[in-house]
């Protein structure tokens, strides 16, 4: 833009100077008609008169015939007393019988200050126009542009998992009603094809739990048998295992489908202080068998949370605390008003901050958990608004919840 | 003592019938609405044992019915639905007690067992096995040698044993029926392992038989004579 400006008014600067210049030389042109003229009518050589513009000069030539020419020329202005730019004329006359060379003068110095001031306007213009503009982009734009801002806004905090479909303002101008739309049909599609998703995986856990229930009873009505070998009996062993570990392992991806389904919206006022008192009852045994340490801090605390929820998420939190931890390490738990850490020893370094709330995320071949603890967790600190943090410090696990 | 079990799914059913004749429990089987309704119209019942999804209706519809009939019979729920709202609705519509499958079959007879003493032997609960007394009401166990103290645990575990006499019962169903289906626990059930050595020990101090043995690989058992 500016440097359309610039060489526009570089171009416009340049072809006044050119049409100034032809003027000039036009009228030079002019004074050699006027002498001519004089001369052939009177046959001397006409004197120039003090308020004329033009500076002429005569000068004898004797038998030379002077070329005609024009140039610029430095010479001393006698109205403004220095040294200026002229623009002269000399041509060859006949006169008194003789060639004289005459030169004829003009000042260019007009012609600089008008470009000069061309130049100026130009510039000042661009300026002014530029502000305008920016003024312009600020204010109104702005304002012309607020609906589109708005949307962009609500579809960077669109969340897939969310209830509801996305509002977008009432706007009146039509590209960004088109684009309103286009967006709230988008998103719409892919909340539905998400919810069919999520339903699917309920769904899809759901019925395996009939096949899972039929083959636990007939395995424990199998181990009812007396007359089974020692090898039968192994066999059978781990069958057991591994359909318990199914089962865990479905039942955690049905409560976390149900989680994300939306089916705990129910919110209660709970002392938290109570409910911790209780995990630790129910924990302290495995403790105690584990050779585990523990200190208890417990302040007043309540929370805003669905009952169920809470209790997973503690059962989750305890249990883990118990089973990353090395015999003979420590648990501390501590409950302030508005935040639950619990700290435990462990055999393992860091994890990693990024994966560890993700799926199936292990960090040996000796865990035996299913990979979907933590996740849970996070699911539920989600849908609760609770933030989760995780941190290593001093060889010690802290997690902690906060709302 | 007749037990009703309104299943859907064959074999569950079957298993479920096979594992509670051997306590003498008399089973009969329903595999649809229609059925259940008809028997449970025409019939009384110690326990019925009750899926909420059945073919041609609701469970649950059984369930207000049987109310409405003013019936005694207890009623099992036995569902594969598991949230909160599914348990308090079957519990306030009368159910005597919620079991979310996949289950095991002992925690089942566990469940049974509780509810039947609940229902039908108020005032005298007790448990009596030779020298071997429990009182449910009070939670007072006695042997030979006078009161023998237990732990919670352990008086639940030994309530779970008696439940399911002469039978295998593995670690895992000790230790879900202990600690809840939520808590989890690796696969290291050795802590249980000390629960019944002390059980064992305790009942072996106040003169009771050894019933307790341990079953290679599997879990363990309550051995008694049958009479």
């Amino acid at each position: 833009m500016v440097a359309i400006f610039l060489a526009s008014s570089l171009v416009i600067f340049k072809f006044t100077q050119v049409i100034l210049i032809r003027e000039r030389n036009a009228d030079l042109a002019g004074v050699e008609n006027t002498i001519r003229m004089y001369v052939k009518k009177f046959d001397s050589l006409p004197q120039a008169s003090p308020l004329d513009e033009e500076n002429i000069k005569y000068v004898l030539n004797g038998n030379q015939i002077a070329e005609r020419k024009i140039a610029v020329t430095q010479m001393f202005s006698l109205r403004e007393n220095k040294m200026h730019n002229f623009i002269r004329l000399d041509f060859p006359l006949w006169a008194n019988g003789t060639w004289y060379k005459v030169s004829v003068a003009k000042p260019l110095e007009g012609l600089h200050h008008l470009s000069n001031a061309l130049l100026t306007i130009s510039i000042l213009t661009i300026l002014v126009f530029i502000l305008i503009s920016i003024l312009l982009n600020n204010l109104l734009l702005r304002r012309l542009w607020r609906p589109f801002y708005n949307s962009m806004h609500l579809m960077r905090n669109f969340k897939l998992g969310e209830i509801g479909p996305l509002v977008f303002p009432i706007t009146t101008t039509s590209e960004f009603l088109f684009m309103n739309e286009s967006l709230a049909l988008a998103t719409g599609k892919a909340k539905q094809d998400y919810l069919l998703l999520k339903e699917f995986t309920e769904n899809a856990s759901h019925e395996i739990q009939t096949p899972l229930s039929i083959i636990r009873s007939k395995l424990d009505l199998l181990i009812q048998e007396e007359e089974l070998s020692q090898k039968q009996s192994e066999l059978v062993r781990e069958a057991y295992r591994s359909i318990k570990k199914l089962s865990r392992l479905n039942q955690s991806l049905l409560l976390l489908a149900k989680i994300e389904n939306q089916q705990f919206e129910y919110i209660q006022l709970v002392d938290l202080k109570e409910k911790v008192k209780g995990k630790i009852e129910e924990f302290r045994e495995l403790w105690q068998n584990n050779n585990i340490k523990a200190n208890v801090d417990l302040k007043e605390s309540q929370m805003q949370i669905n009952p169920e929820l809470l209790d997973i998420l503690l059962n989750n939190l305890f249990s883990n605390a118990v089973n990353h931890n090395a015999i003979g390490g420590s648990i501390s738990i501590e409950l302030k008003n508005s935040e639950f850490t619990i700290i435990n020893s462990s055999h393992s370094d860091a994890l990693d901050e990024k994966k560890i709330f993700s799926r199936f995320y292990k960090t040996s071949v000796h865990n035996n958990g299913n990979g979907l603890g933590l996740s849970i967790i996070k699911q539920i600190s989600r849908v609760s608004r609770i933030r989760l943090n995780y941190k290593y410090a001093g060889q010690l696990h802290f997690f902690s919840i906060s709302w | 003592m007749k037990v009703l079990v309104i299943e859907d799914e064959v074999e569950l059913s079957k298993s479920i019938c096979c594992y509670l004749e051997k306590d003498n429990f008399i089973c009969e089987p329903s595999y649809d609405f229609i059925d259940a309704f008809r028997k449970i119209t025409g019939k009384n019942y110690a326990c019925i044992l009750l899926d909420i999804s059945l073919p041609k209706g609701n469970g649950l519809d059984l369930l207000k019915e049987i109310k409405a009939l003013g019936k005694k019979d207890c009623v099992l729920i036995i569902s594969a639905k598991n949230s909160l709202n599914d348990k308090l609705d079957g519990l306030n519509l009368g159910a005597d007690d919620y079991l979310t499958k996949p289950f095991h079959l002992p925690e089942l007879s566990a469940r049974i067992a509780a509810i039947l003493r609940r229902k039908y032997f108020e005032g005298q609960n007790r448990i009596v096995i030779d020298d071997l007394s429990i009182e449910l009401e009070n939670k007072i166990v006695n042997g030979k040698n006078g009161i023998i103290e237990l732990t919670k645990k352990e008086y639940e575990l030994l309530l779970y044993f008696t439940a399911n006499k002469n039978k295998v019962v593995t670690k895992e169903a000790m230790v879900e029926h202990l600690w809840g289906e939520h808590i989890d626990l690796n696969d290291n059930y050795d802590f249980i392992y000390t629960h019944i050595k002390n059980l064992r020990k305790k009942l072996l101090q106040n003169g009771c038989t050894d019933y307790i043995k341990a079953v290679y690989g599997m879990g363990y058992k309550f051995c008694i004579e049958l009479q």
